[in-house]
């Protein structure tokens, strides 16, 4: 592969990732609107609220940690685009696996936790230390579902893990051929989108959206670019890991957006789970789920 | 931007807010995307935040217009005053509003903040919302229903499109007589924790009543008002705005 | 049942100066004198089970010049309240806290202070409440013509018919 080639992929990768991810916040909208019967926002809402937020006229800083931060935080999100496969474009993601992006995707949160510090509010202090509790609440279950996939497959890197999936159909898809290691991760996958009732984080009525208490104009457009990133790659590595990746992006986009939609489909019913009972809970469920998935992997 | 040609032809004073072509296509485009994505503020003290609820669910549902709600003042754009204000509490809608980032719109709901309404001869209630923080739209009613509220939230966002909502860069440059209204209701030592001249220097939003004699007693926080004499205040221009006349009695 | 009731009247028994009323069926009245309302307090509380205090108000009678001081307190055993009235003069104006035996009694009385003017020896902290930006004088009295304060402190803005016919005020 010569550098123009990877060049191009570099860019072409986030720039997908960031439009499909608009999109995706725009059904997460609308989604919500339609079960409380309501129409909803336009289609170019998101980018709306993304270019308004860039374009407010003040912004207020609390000093470089906060800036240098937001950007490591929103590095981290799009750093993490690059390793994700997509029908076509690989990326660096022959060259690093999946213990690779599992570190890259632990990033935005430590970003975001160093530049809330920074603003010495004692909302925003709360909110990250919740949104840490709650990285430890799925990444345990999800770095066994990790460990499963990885060992059912014999490797860590993801093209050869979807080059696995596709060689016999549908049958030999992770959510066939592993079904109990499936559920836990997307039950860490939904809790890594971080909606109701795993919220803890942002909990407006509670601590005022946590760590983006004190986050205006264009911090606040950087959280709304990276939650495109974010739910882009929640959809992407549940696809790659048990859907089967993608071979065409025809097939490939409504795999990610279903992945997405379930969360979404639910999350509105739901009030918020205390900070130690997401703990539990996650723990209980979605690591019980995975260490089965797991134990059944090892066994076969 | 003058459009006077006589005005074009020798030293033609460089006018701040003059832009490049570009600039102004940009602008038009921040213009008309600030119309459609408001995230809405809400302090509910008076009684009209009950209208509230629908207008923002499934009966009216705000959201087809772009509008959310939002629970800090840093990432709101419009402060929405729903009804009477105390004088305890206009002291926090005037540091609310300080803490919010421009361009901000306030938009007064209900006849409290208009005229004082019903609690026109109460002590702890103010009457006139717009002597102490700049108002861009007023709901009359008592209570207005949600299709005023929605009616003044289509006229503001027109404006804002249009480019002609500009209140708030009025409380940058009359901070001093703003300053003057907040300091006889909570004393002359009154000062709000933001840096609001500092804030005006920065983004050049000074005016010629920026300073004054209600803002001396600022300069004792921030040495570098004297900084000021550097820079030119703008022309009294105020055609985004006319003055708000306030009929005394 | 019978117990609490005869416990009632126990005290008072030992207080035969009041004069007490049964305004409804879950109300009494009692009259009582400013030098034995602690002493009642306290006789309720430890003999007759009043232990919640849920308020105190104060009336303002120009007329005799005179503050009504209002305590109501509430039992949970026999689900009956008492409401304790006391007069004390505009001069001095001073009168006993019981935050010794009610402590929630501190903000009541702060807030009377601040609204009437009433002084309480012994309660922790009368500082202002509710009116921190007040500077004039108590304004619950009924000396004070709110009215004319009103139009003293505020201007107003006259109506314009034009209004009605520009959503935004006529100003924008």
């Amino acid at each position: 592969m010569d550098f123009t080639h990877l060049f191009v992929e570099l860019v072409l990768m986030p720039l997908i990732a960031f439009l499909v991810g608009l999109v995706m916040v725009l059904m997460l909208r609308k989604v919500r609107a339609k079960i409380e019967r309501r129409i909803g926002p336009p289609l170019l809402q998101p980018l709306y609220d993304i270019v308004k937020l860039y374009s407010k006229k003040t912004q207020v800083s609390h000093g470089p940690m906060h800036e240098i931060a937001m950007m490591v935080a929103l590095g981290g999100v799009i750093a993490m685009e690059v390793f994700l496969p997509v029908p076509g474009l690989n990326g660096l993601a022959e060259k690093g696996d999946l213990i690779v992006l599992i570190y890259l995707m632990m990033i935005p949160s430590l970003g975001l936790a160093l530049g809330v510090g920074a603003c010495a509010n004692p909302n925003g202090s709360i909110g990250i230390s919740r949104a840490l509790t709650a990285m430890v609440a799925y990444d345990i279950p999800l770095m066994i579902v990790v460990a499963g996939v990885a060992l059912f497959h014999g490797t860590t890197s993801l093209p050869e893990i979807i080059a696995a999936q596709q060689a016999g159909g549908m049958s030999t898809w992770g959510i066939v051929q592993t079904p109990v290691l499936a559920l836990g991760g997307l039950i860490a996958a939904y809790a890594m989108l971080g909606k109701e009732p795993f919220e803890i984080y942002v909990a407006p009525a509670e601590i005022a959206t946590g760590p983006m208490v004190e986050m205006s104009g264009k911090f606040m457009g950087t959280l709304f670019v990276m939650q495109c990133f974010q739910l882009y790659a929640v959809g992407v590595l549940y696809t790659t890991l048990f859907l089967g990746g993608g071979e065409y992006w025809i097939s490939f986009l409504p795999k990610i957006f279903a992945v997405v939609f379930i969360p979404l489909a639910m999350t509105n019913v739901f009030p918020r789970y205390k900070t130690e009972d997401v703990l539990k809970w996650m723990w209980k469920w979605a690591g019980g789920f995975a260490l089965a998935g797991l134990a059944l992997v090892v066994m076969k | 931007m003058s459009t006077d040609p006589n005005q074009a032809v020798a030293c033609r004073t460089v006018d701040a807010e003059e832009r490049s072509l570009l600039g102004r296509v940009l602008d038009r485009i921040a213009d008309h995307c600030r119309a459609r994505s408001l995230f809405v503020l809400h302090y509910c003290t008076g009684c009209g935040a009950i209208e509230l609820p629908p207008t923002m669910t499934s009966r009216f549902d705000l959201e087809r217009v772009g509008m959310q709600p939002m629970v800090t003042p840093r990432q709101a754009d419009i402060l929405l005053i729903t009804g009477y204000l105390s004088v305890k509490t206009l002291k926090r809608v005037v540091m609310t509003y300080e803490q919010m980032q421009g361009p901000k719109y306030v938009i007064g709901l209900g006849s409290c903040t208009i005229n004082g309404g019903m609690y026109w001869n109460s002590y702890a209630t103010i009457k006139l919302l717009d002597r102490y923080i700049p108002v861009d739209n007023y709901i009359a009613g008592c209570m207005p229903r949600p299709e005023a509220i929605q009616q003044v939230f289509l006229d503001l966002m027109g404006r804002i499109d249009r480019g002609e909502a500009q209140a708030w860069k009025d409380y940058y440059r009359r901070y001093d007589w703003y300053l003057g209204q907040q300091q006889q209701l909570f004393g002359t030592n009154w000062q709000a924790p933001t840096d609001v001249v500092g804030e005006a220097i920065r983004y050049r939003l000074v005016g010629e009543q920026t300073l004054g004699s209600h803002t001396a007693h600022l300069e004792r926080y921030a040495p570098y008002y004297d900084q000021l004499g550097i820079i030119r205040p703008e022309p009294a221009r105020m055609k985004a705005r006319p003055q708000l006349e306030v009929v005394s009695r | 049942m019978n117990r609490e009731l005869e416990s009632l009247d126990a005290v008072f028994r030992e207080m035969p100066d009041l004069k007490v009323e049964h305004t409804g069926p879950r109300r009494t009245r009692i009259q009582v004198e400013a030098d034995a309302l602690p002493t009642l307090l306290e006789l309720l509380k430890g003999r007759a089970g009043y232990l919640h205090l849920s308020a105190i108000s104060c009336v303002d009678w120009p007329d005799t010049e005179e503050f009504e001081l209002v305590y109501h307190l509430w039992s949970y055993q026999v689900s009956n309240l008492i409401s304790a009235h006391t007069r004390i003069p505009y001069d001095p104006g001073r009168y006993v806290s019981v935050y010794d035996l009610h402590a929630p009694a501190v903000y009541f009385e702060r807030d009377i202070h601040e609204m009437f003017g009433v002084w309480f020896e012994g309660c922790p902290d009368q500082e202002p409440f509710i009116l921190t930006e007040w500077q004039g004088p108590p304004p619950m009295r009924k000396s004070f013509d709110t009215v004319a304060y009103v139009n003293d402190t505020f201007e107003w803005r006259e109506y314009q018919p034009e209004w009605a016919n520009d959503p935004s005020g006529g100003k924008g």
